[in-house]
């Protein structure tokens, strides 16, 4: 469609890199196995995703750069303002990228001390720690792509948006809607058990749901302040699930959003 | 009309023989409580007395997700993509489900009717069937509990089996060939059936009357206060018009493939309770509260449709049956008219 | 599509011939269609709108602003203003990108005939009322007097400034009263102030005049009070609305307005509707 001079740019593989910070690896193994990793490997110039090369390196500058995990330590700091220095575009990939993570589930109950307290109890650790924050709280995010992991068609769009010129269009609707369209019943409604389908992003195809598993919320609240905790805990509520509960289960995977506990509040009434 | 009647044991075969016509669809338990239209398989795990199955029937002409076209963005060029043309017969469809049908071809099927829904349509074969209503339906005072269009054949249940109206020259030719099923003389006692079974069931609605004056309701009282109160309890997680037979929004979006030059545009169903439905470039939202959002579909499903001369709402009760915040539709527009 | 029926959703492939800088945000594109028989067969009222396609980026509807009568192209400005429209900015004469339409029902110019025009017009606004200014032009003795009042927040925003500006030169030969105004830049040269303040300056009159108007609804609101105030003949006042759309053909159900006793689509019942409509339908403006 764009000719001669910005075919050539076109042309010029885009480099990319891909990072973690404090992570399980999850989101690079499935941006590595993805089924045409190979074909990635030939459009994209690869200059650092240590999964897949040892060539890697991290000072290198690159168009895009896709960071899994949450900044958890001073080291994470360090590199993740040393990645977006070097990048044009910083995606943050997954679930602790992008919300922090498991890892941030005490964020509000226990300050660091108090957690390195409980699990190191007097011992010293090398690496100095931090309270663990998806890396937004730090650096500018261009694009998040949410998922524990991100799902392989989703990786592949935003690969392909970018190579394109473009940029991906963020999923901003709940998991219910693709789980109705699935042709799921509602297990919410039947089953009374805590799905979060509602509140969490969709595009992972409502996968735990259609296994009757009901969902925990991996993918992360829906973004643009349209995950509505306060009308999700008041069916919980209703439903005679406790607000320790209903707090505990939203925070696995939602601890940093800014809504989540004046929401709770405002179903339960009352402080705590 | 013509009507035709057959046995329970013989509806069985009957289905057995729609199966070598395409793809057989009829609601099936999917779990304990909830129902789909569901493929065939074992023609006796169709079930003939439901409430509402979880997907509308509407999914069958107008998926979810589908390709418009495929392209190349080099060549500027756009690729149709090959419509699958398998005929898909859907067993067991309630009126209200079939007016949504209608409800969607007013739309689809106008001055510029849409190629992919034309095509499957065409393809689709519609055999509906009597019910009783539940709680949730209200299909009566939206006047689509009998429908005179929309439908091959109509089973009605009689005590030994089905009356079966038949409405179209594909449904001659469905009844023809299996003459053998069916019994050609009917008797003033099945009619009868009919006509007592339909006094039976206008009595168990939970309302009566008609609503075509609601309109005008929700429109003189469009700050109610019910807005405000149900908005709240709103998880804006869109069951309401996923379920909807008769919803049809759609949003589109392009997706490349990794060879940078060809890919495909799909559409895929959208919502009006998602934050996008109403923004546009610059960032501003026609539609930016939930509030906002949960009065444009009580309202969008209150108009009038001219070709169908019903409201958009067939009265199906799926918005509430399958809304988790237990959001009541019904019970909702009851108040706006006063009889809450 | 080669199926032989027509398909709305069929792009047709349309080159771009030029490209000029309006703003540091908006270009005027002028395009032609590649198929000649199309090129020299398609034909759009002003007020209409095309969807245009980035194929792998996406679509948008964007508003003719050419001449209605000037056929074998079209002209169309567009505002960088999200995914499409910054890819659009980057085309070149002489790229290729698919269009559809046209779309919407257009300012129903017959109904303009023999009336004097005031053509209102806030930042973006300008684009569609230059078609129909252009069009007037184009057909000058079908038309009274006319008056354009183009406005924006900056100077620099006021779309088509420099061709209204040159026109000013035969404008008073041809009874044509061009207003420029800014609201926010008080380094601008020429009036200051909203339209409405400059509604004395007008050459139209009241009594037979068509309205048409194009830009924010509050825009909308302070004029219809302007011009019912001043005598203008409701039956003639129209506007011309925004809203998302992603078919044009009133099937996706984006641009849906009004209330139960008045559902309509923008794209397919508008873009345009007149003082009446505004006035029965809540939520147009």
């Amino acid at each position: 469609m764009i000719k001669e001079d910005t075919r050539a740019d076109v042309r010029e593989r885009p480099r990319i890199g891909v990072y973690a910070l404090t992570s399980c690896y999850g989101c690079q193994l499935m941006m590595a196995t993805v089924s045409d990793i190979l074909e990635v490997a030939n459009v994209f110039d690869i200059r650092c995703f240590y999964m897949v090369s040892s060539a890697s390196t991290m000072d290198e500058e690159v168009d895009i750069a896709f960071v899994e995990g949450s900044v958890s330590t001073e080291k994470d700091l360090k590199e993740i303002l040393e990645i977006r220095k070097n990048c044009k575009t910083l995606v943050a990939m997954g679930a602790c990228a992008v919300h922090g993570g498991v890892q941030s589930w005490a964020e509000g109950n226990l300050s660091y001390d108090e957690i390195y307290e409980e699990v190191y109890g007097d011992d010293k650790i090398d690496m100095p720690g931090l309270q663990a924050a998806p890396i937004s709280q730090y650096v500018h995010v261009d694009y998040s792509l949410p998922g524990c992991p991100p799902e392989e068609d989703e990786i592949m769009y935003f690969l392909t948006t970018f190579l394109v010129g473009s940029f991906p269009e963020q999923k901003d609707y709940p998991v219910c809607a693709e789980c109705r369209t699935t042709g799921n019943p509602c297990i919410l409604i039947e089953s009374n058990v805590p799905c979060l389908g509602s509140v969490t992003t969709a595009g992972c195809g409502a996968r735990c749901i259609t296994f009757n598993v009901p969902c925990i919320g991996c993918r992360g609240p829906v973004p643009h302040n349209t995950a509505w905790f306060d009308a999700l805990a008041t069916v919980f509520k209703k439903r005679g699930f406790t607000e320790e509960f209903v707090r505990a289960r939203l925070k696995i995977f939602a601890a940093h959003n800014k809504n989540l506990d004046k929401m709770l509040k405002k179903a339960f009434g009352g402080d705590k | 009309m013509r009507y035709v009647k057959i046995s329970r044991e013989n509806t069985y075969m009957f289905l057995e023989r729609l199966k070598d016509l395409g793809t057989l669809h009829a609601p099936q338990n999917i779990s304990e409580k909830y129902y789909d239209f569901v493929e065939v398989d074992d023609v006796h795990s169709v079930i003939f007395e439901y409430n509402r199955t979880v997907r509308p029937p509407r999914r069958f002409f107008y998926p979810e997700k589908e390709t418009m076209f495929k392209f190349n963005m080099e060549e500027v060029e756009e690729y149709p993509v090959e419509i699958q043309s398998e005929r898909v017969i859907l067993f067991g469809v309630h009126s209200c489900d079939i007016v949504g049908l209608r409800i969607i071809d007013a739309t689809f099927l106008d001055e510029q009717p849409d190629p992919m829904y034309k095509k499957h349509r065409e393809n689709g074969i519609i055999i509906g069937i009597s019910c009783l209503p539940d709680e949730y339906c209200f299909c009566n005072v939206r006047r689509v509990e009998i429908v005179d269009a929309g439908f091959d054949l109509f089973f009605h249940e009689i005590s030994d089996g089905f009356l079966v109206r038949v409405r179209s020259i594909t449904g001659h030719k469905l009844i023809e060939p299996n003459l053998d099923l069916f019994e050609e003389e009917i008797s003033k006692e099945d009619t009868d059936y009919i006509a007592e079974f339909e006094v039976k069931r206008r009595s168990m609605f939970s309302i009566q009357g008609n609503w075509d004056d609601l309109r005008y309701h929700l429109e003189w009282n469009m700050d109610h206060p019910m807005y405000v109160r149900e908005s709240e309890k709103c998880l804006g997680c869109g069951n309401c018009t996923t379920t909807c037979p008769t919803c049809r929004c759609y949003d589109v979006k392009d997706i490349p493939n990794l060879d940078g030059k060809t890919g495909e545009r799909v559409r895929f169903w959208d919502s009006c309770q998602f934050r996008t439905h109403g923004l546009v470039a610059g960032g501003h939202n026609f539609r930016p509260t939930k509030k906002d959002r949960f009065f444009n579909r009580y309202h969008c499903k209150n108009a009038y449709c001219q070709e169908v001369t019903t409201s958009y709402c067939v009265g199906c009760g799926r918005c509430t049956y399958f809304c988790p915040a237990e959001i009541n539709f019904k019970q909702n527009l009851l108040e706006v008219r006063g009889e809450a | 599509m080669s199926n032989g029926e027509s398909n709305i959703y069929e792009l047709h492939q349309v080159r771009v011939l030029r490209v000029y800088d309006m703003s540091n945000i908006d270009k005027l594109f002028l395009f032609r269609f590649e198929d000649p028989i199309r090129a020299r067969d398609w034909r759009f009222g002003p007020g209409q709108f095309v969807q245009v396609s980035l194929l792998g980026i996406g679509e948008v509807p964007i508003s003719i602003c050419s001449s209605a009568r000037r056929v074998g192209f079209f002209e169309l400005c567009i505002r960088n203003a999200g995914r499409v429209t910054s890819q659009i900015h980057k085309l070149k004469p002489g790229d290729l990108i698919g269009v559809r339409g046209p779309y919407g029902n257009g300012f129903p110019m017959d109904q303009f005939y023999n009336k004097d025009l005031l053509l209102v017009a806030a930042g973006l606004g300008m684009a569609p009322l230059r078609s129909i200014f252009l069009y007037a032009l184009d057909n000058r003795w079908l038309f009274g007097n006319i008056t354009i009042v183009n406005s924006a927040k900056y100077g620099k925003e006021l779309l088509f400034q420099k061709e209204l500006e040159a026109m000013k030169d035969i404008a008073t030969a041809e009874n044509i009263e061009i207003i420029q105004t800014v609201t926010r830049d008080p380094d601008f040269p020429g009036l200051h102030g909203r339209a409405t303040a400059h509604m004395d300056k007008v050459n139209v009159d009241p009594n037979n005049c068509a309205v048409a108007m194009c830009g924010p609804p509050a825009m909308y609101r302070g004029m219809f009070e302007e011009l019912v105030k001043r005598g203008f003949d409701r039956r003639y006042i129209f506007v011309t609305l925004e809203r998302r759309m992603k078919c044009g053909v009133g099937k996706c159900g984006h641009c849906n307005i009004g209330t139960a006793t008045s559902w309509k689509y923008a794209c397919k019942d508008g873009p345009v509707f007149d003082y009446y409509d505004i006035i029965s339908v809540p939520g147009l403006i």
